[in-house]
């Protein structure tokens, strides 16, 4: 239990990192952070399927793509845009209303609900397959069509059109 | 089920037709797959609606009536498109298959049964159009849309996420007749649940565009390409609605204490802003935009009183807007090829030109206002009367107000279609025969739902 205390308390000061560094370069890195440590939490909930995938998908290839992309914006500190006090404030009224709705409906979560607990062993890797194959084969198949959409448009936006080559 | 496994090989059908380059076999092939949806659509009609796969999507008539709807739109929509994507893009087997696989995603919204599918659904529709919006590449107002539709779009799939992941802490389960088991039968709803709730209130909230979630739909409409924006519009839109109604309807009507307030305040502030801002536009198409949040807000009315008749209610709403918005896009296509430009001025003295055109536009606008001979009316009449029933007079006032701002803006491009002379004479043009065709099959319908609404009716919900 002191484990995970020490992991979470380490998982809200890096978000908060995220937020508040001015380089978006060091907020890229303490993102990775967090995510690590989120790494750590699946680990402790039993989940190994879905911590290496953590690991090697949000930690190795996003958060990677997302550092090389903000390097070749050149952004730095300066750059940052000044955003208006009435915007801020807003943002912070709307934040706390939701962090307060949030708060309100966490309040009854008891480390002994059934539910919360569950099954422990549900995150091992041949336990989801046969949930993914028995009671979600359908969606698991509909998530192919996701990815296939999702190629088609990469390759589409990403491809020059033959027209303009002829024009120019 | 065989609806949507026609339409994802159709998909692929169109893919593989494009790789071959066989261009002028992708309107027919497509059309003939549609037409086999909705056969297998049809055929469903009368068969018992039970959960399928384990529970992942259930073809009640709520839901094939709406695939059908979706269906026949998007029908309409490929007809135009043809004639219009030439000009836009070389990839035209690349714009059918995503517009196909868009509508694959509506119909599985039309059609879950789990939250695991609202998802997936939601997904695959959304995913779709953010590379349709933004398929003009080298407009910069498309890239925009595209961009800050693909932002908005995936801020609010995080709400819907957060407030499923709450009902599944509260419950433990995704599926429907779980989730309404557990809200008739226990003894104290546990707070994570009214949170999910609301989370997912505003998850939908901004997927069907309603105030104050409705900061991204005029920029999105205006810069997509007018024909995405009529998919978009109608289809999209129209199957949103269907996945929350079923939501309210099956599970949460026992809660409806909490959230007929919360639900009443976002109706009155999107009627409110839809119109207003309507009133104050220049440009047809930001009109429709802002018309599109308004029209929103009314089909709200069904989920906020919600019963017996919400789904008939919807449905006659939801038809005639969707065939309103496509003869209203399509003019707008016509027009703007005449003139180049999207304003109210542009469509000056087109009676004149094109009586049949300006007199098919004249109807959609009728229908778009609510006035009665037209589909609208029956639409805005069945609404308002779902809450009469549950006399809610202060609503009722303040949408009679708002219909009424309606009116004066619709009217506006009728005014200028029959009592304004054009700036300057614009030489006689050719109107596609695919575009002739779609908009009298429109207008028919609307006319006939308007005259003789039972037709609708009878066969949907006897």
């Amino acid at each position: 239990m002191s484990l995970f205390y020490f992991v979470a308390f380490v998982a809200i000061f890096f978000a908060l990192m995220t937020i508040f560094t001015k380089n978006p370069v060091h907020s890229v890195l303490y993102l990775v952070v967090t995510f690590f440590t989120l790494t750590v939490h699946y680990i402790l909930l039993n989940a190994q399927f879905l911590a290496v995938v953590n690991f090697i998908v949000y930690m190795g290839a996003i958060m990677v793509l997302f550092l090389f992309v903000l390097m070749l914006l050149n952004l730095n500190g300066d750059t940052e845009p000044m955003k208006s006090n009435l915007v801020k404030v807003i943002g912070v009224i709307a934040g706390m209303c939701l962090f307060a709705t949030l708060l309100g409906a966490f309040r009854v979560i008891e480390p002994s609900n059934e539910i919360v607990t569950g099954n422990t062993d549900i995150g091992l890797v041949k336990h989801l397959g046969n949930v993914l194959f028995n009671e979600f084969l359908l969606p698991f198949e509909i998530s192919a069509i996701l990815l296939l959409i999702a190629m088609i448009g990469a390759v589409l936006l990403a491809k020059k059109e033959v027209k303009e080559i002829k024009k120019a | 089920m065989g609806a949507i496994i026609t339409l994802c090989i159709l998909g692929m059908v169109v893919l593989y037709l494009g790789l071959f380059k066989a261009k002028n076999a992708l309107l027919p092939v497509t059309l003939l797959g549609l037409v086999v949806t909705l056969g297998f659509l049809v055929a469903g009609w009368n068969s018992e609606a039970l959960p399928q796969f384990h529970g992942m999507v259930i073809f009640d008539r709520l839901a094939l009536s709406f695939s059908i709807l979706c269906v026949v739109i998007t029908g309409l929509v490929i007809l135009l498109s043809k004639e219009y994507f030439k000009n836009i893009s070389t990839y035209l087997s690349e714009y059918f298959c995503l517009i196909i696989f868009s509508l694959t995603g509506a119909l599985l919204v039309n059609a879950y049964h789990n939250f695991a599918m609202l998802f997936i659904g939601i997904e695959v529709m959304s995913v779709a159009l953010y590379i349709l919006v933004g398929i003009r590449k080298t407009d910069l107002a498309s890239n925009e849309a595209a961009l800050k539709y693909f932002l908005m779009g995936a801020f609010s799939t995080g709400f819907l996420l957060f407030g499923i992941t709450l009902l599944y802490g509260a419950s433990g389960t995704f599926d429907l007749t779980e989730l309404q088991a557990y809200v008739q039968t226990s003894s104290e709803i546990s707070p994570l649940f009214y949170g999910g709730v609301l989370l997912l209130l505003c998850g939908l909230c901004f997927k069907v565009g309603a105030a104050p979630f409705h900061f991204w739909t005029p920029d999105v409409y205006d810069g997509a390409p007018i024909l995405i924006t009529s998919f978009m519009s109608t289809v999209v839109k129209v199957a949103s609605f269907v996945g929350f109604l079923r939501l309210f309807s099956t599970v949460l009507v026992p809660l409806h204490d909490f959230w007929t307030p919360v639900l009443l305040t976002i109706i009155i502030i999107t009627l409110f802003v839809g119109n207003i801002t309507a009133l104050l536009q220049s440009s047809f198409k930001r009109m429709m935009a802002y018309s599109s949040i308004s029209h929103a807000g009314y089909m709200l009315f069904a989920i906020v009183s919600v019963g017996a008749t919400s789904a008939s209610g919807m449905l006659v709403y939801a038809t005639a807007y969707s065939l309103a918005s496509v003869i209203a896009f399509g003019m707008l296509i016509l027009v703007k090829r005449s003139t180049g430009s999207e304003n109210f001025e542009s469509f000056n003295g087109l009676a004149k030109k094109q009586p049949l055109l300006a007199f098919i536009l004249t109807v959609a606008m009728l229908s778009l206002a609510g006035i009665p001979l037209t589909a609208g009316f029956m639409g805005k009449f069945m609404m308002f009367n779902n809450v009469m029933g549950i006399y809610n007079i202060t609503l009722l006032i303040l949408a009679v107000i708002n219909a009424a701002i309606g009116v004066y803006y619709y009217l506006h491009v009728v005014v200028n279609m029959y009592f304004r002379k054009p700036e300057e004479e614009v030489t006689e043009q050719h109107v596609p025969t695919s575009y002739k065709v779609v908009l009298v099959i429109a207008a028919v319908l609307t006319l006939i739902i308007g005259v003789y609404p039972d037709s609708i009716l009878l066969f949907f919900f006897p």
